[in-house]
């Protein structure tokens, strides 16, 4: 089941990058939400009663429930339904996310250790890498956050690799959750999109020697 | 003890928030700085190397950068209440609370002795550090803030994973440093040369140094110049503890030398883009933010250099917070009289505010290092490191890259304070107090310079030494 839970994660991450719709990059970080509260279930159930809980209830409340939300509601705000001027196609984006799965795969491999569950660490790593091809390829400031809200799922999940006999590493992985859903969103939702209608990333090169 | 501060600050931070006027709001704040001063103190006299709350200790590096930030932080709050005169009351308010705040995270980072609470005061310095920057809610100002969030956040997420690959050697879960000090000899090499390299990338956010310093720059340039000179010092130095501590983690390590290495890359590089910005830019705060990079850098290449020129790191930084936070109430000053920042429109500054001038003229020589500045004394130990370990073809490009800040920086100072004309400047903006109390910043730099006692180049040994 766990194992069925991370290929689901990858199916997620591929998809981001061949599509080109913002519900659809909600619809998917909602769906990561479910996913890594299932692996943390699963992965954590050594540990106390109380701890579980709280780990489980803070994956389900910001990473699956109001993270979507603010994202379904920065796009009705907003109306920008889909990447416009994408750097690259979705053909090269599929090509280069692959690249990003094989590059896991071998680092993976590489620095095998007894003390990280590596099929984790792989897909961590895998998760991190989109995120930032996200970031890079994709122009809207909503791809971005879109991008960030991924890399941080995969430090999630690489915390789970890592830090499974620590919860209070995973503790403080839900402090960067809650930093992010709080300030980047509420700051996007109540400023940027007010401020900025096209909300493109060129728009923000006024701060320049 | 710090639980006491730390709650005595947020009590205060509340009667500011809730402050009917300007006047009401002023007093808390005040009063948080004189509680600040006390804490120290007392710290100092009482509680000097002790472990409070498990997770902080009073240590020679702490108590070291903590009594910098309780002489610059009311400098900085007192010429922010002068440079702040036309602001509305929310803005006031706001900006008081997030220097009160931001000056207890910065406290927390560098008390903390455990990788995990440094990481997490850190990651509360960017909410605090956002405030300051959005201050002005122009649109500029949400640029530097969106980018300043979004940046640090990428970055304390990059830290994170090399705490979490650091915590692989960590026994029965314990992060203090002690405990990781002993056991990560035993550790994966290959991780704890990522953890050290990450820790580094994410860390150079607030350290503002190669690769992240950029976020540094916009901040400084969106927040008001008195916030800047808290953020480009003690904020600054919070970063420097923080990657200092790891380091000192890393040195009983294998891997030690690699991570010397990553060092003197990260400084020679910060040294070179900020001695190539400060010749581009055309803004006096953001050549203040450059040269901070490029000093900072400085100070990552001492360490970078081993324990030999370490403590001269420790110096490099502690003398730049002193000669930075002077130069920024300065700049803020020039800001106020002139209505601008733009270099090529200022000048004659020496006839609208002789004290200013020469105050900035002292403060540029100080961070340029000519004596009797304090940081001559730190450069000429890197220097003498870098002969002593036979490294020529750095010395050289270290010495090349320093002559072109030197020149970059003299060159527009002295067009500020000499060129004849520029805009017309209103010198009823100037305030005289605030002028002196960034001159008497820049002035205790150059005194360390000249009679820096014994006992504090035995403290700086201690802090490098163990």
């Amino acid at each position: 089941m766990l194992i069925a839970l991370v290929i689901l994660y990858v199916v997620t991450l591929v998809y981001f990058a061949i599509t080109e719709r913002f519900r659809n990059y909600a619809t998917l970080v909602g769906l990561q939400g479910w996913i890594l509260m299932g692996i943390a279930l699963m992965r954590l159930h050594g540990g106390s009663l109380a701890e579980l809980l709280f780990v489980v209830v803070e994956t389900l409340v910001f990473k699956a429930v109001i993270v979507p939300a603010m994202l379904f509601r920065i796009i009705r705000r907003t109306g920008i339904n889909r990447v416009s001027r994408g750097a690259v196609s979705v053909f090269d984006s599929l090509l280069l996310s692959v690249a990003a799965l094989g590059v896991s795969i071998g680092v993976t491999y590489y620095i095998a250790d007894t003390t990280v569950n590596m099929v984790f660490f792989g897909v961590a790593l895998y998760a991190l890498i989109s995120g930032l091809l996200l970031v890079i390829n994709r122009r809207r400031i909503f791809s971005h956050l879109v991008g960030f809200l991924v890399i941080e799922n995969g430090v999630f999940l690489f915390a789970m690799a890592i830090g499974a006999e620590m919860p209070f590493l995973i503790n403080i992985a839900i402090l960067l959750d809650i930093l992010i859903s709080v300030l980047m969103l509420g700051m996007f939702l109540s400023k940027i999109g007010a401020v900025m209608h096209d909300l493109d990333a060129d728009r923000l090169t006024t701060l320049k020697d | 003890m710090i639980l006491g501060y730390i709650i005595t600050a947020l009590l205060l931070a509340t009667f500011t928030a809730v402050a009917p006027d300007r006047r009401m709001a002023r007093c808390p704040a005040a009063l948080f700085y004189a509680v600040q001063a006390a804490f120290f103190i007392g710290t100092v006299t009482y509680h000097a190397g002790e472990t409070v709350a498990q997770f902080f200790t009073f240590d020679g590096l702490g108590l070291l950068f903590f009594g910098l930030m309780t002489v610059i932080a009311p400098a900085a709050f007192y010429a922010g209440n002068r440079y702040l005169d036309r602001e509305t009351l929310r803005q006031y308010k706001l900006y008081n609370i997030s220097m009160m705040l931001l000056c207890v995270s910065i406290a927390g980072v560098y008390f903390a002795n455990h990788l995990a609470v440094t990481w997490i005061f850190l990651e509360a310095t960017t909410l605090c550090t956002a405030g300051l920057v959005y201050h002005r809610r122009s649109t500029r100002s949400l640029e530097a803030t969106w980018k300043y969030i979004f940046v640090c956040s990428t970055g304390i997420a990059i830290a994170y994973l090399g705490i979490l690959l650091l915590s692989t050697v960590a026994e029965g879960g314990d992060l203090s440093y002690a405990t990781l000090r002993e056991t990560v000899a035993s550790g994966n090499p290959l991780f704890v040369k990522l953890a050290f390299l990450f820790i580094v990338v994410g860390y150079s956010c607030k350290l503002e140094i190669f690769p992240l310093y950029t976020i540094g720059i916009d901040a400084n340039y969106a927040a008001p110049a008195p916030a800047s000179a808290l953020i480009s010092t003690a904020l600054v130095n919070a970063g420097f503890v923080a990657v200092l501590r790891v380091y000192r983690v890393v040195e009983a390590s294998p891997v030690f030398a690699w991570a010397c290495h990553v060092l003197v890359a990260a400084g020679v590089l910060s040294l070179l883009v900020g001695a190539l910005y400060l010749r581009r830019t055309n803004h006096y705060k953001r050549l203040l933010a450059y040269s901070t990079v490029e000093n900072m850098g400085l100070a990552t290449l001492m360490l970078g250099l081993g324990s030999g020129a370490a403590w001269a790191a420790v110096l490099h930084a502690a003398g730049h917070a002193l000669l930075k936070s002077g130069l920024f109430i300065q700049t803020a000053q020039v800001g106020k009289a002139y209505g601008s920042y733009r270099i090529n429109r200022l000048g004659d500054y020496m006839r609208v505010n002789r004290a200013g001038a020469v105050a900035l003229l002292l403060g540029v020589l100080g961070l340029t290092a000519f004596p009797p500045s304090v940081l001559f004394i730190s450069e000429l130990a890197l220097f003498r490191e870098l002969f002593g370990q036979h490294i020529w073809w750095l010395a050289i490009v270290v010495v090349l890259l320093v002559c072109v800040v030197m020149y970059s920086l003299w060159g527009r100072l002295a067009r500020l304070c000499y060129k004849p004309g520029g805009h017309p400047a209103d010198r009823a903006a100037i305030s005289p107090a605030a002028t002196w109390v960034g001159f008497v910043l820049i002035l205790l730099a150059l005194a360390a310079g000249v009679c820096l006692p014994q006992s504090v180049f035995e403290l700086l040994t201690a802090i490098t030494a163990g």
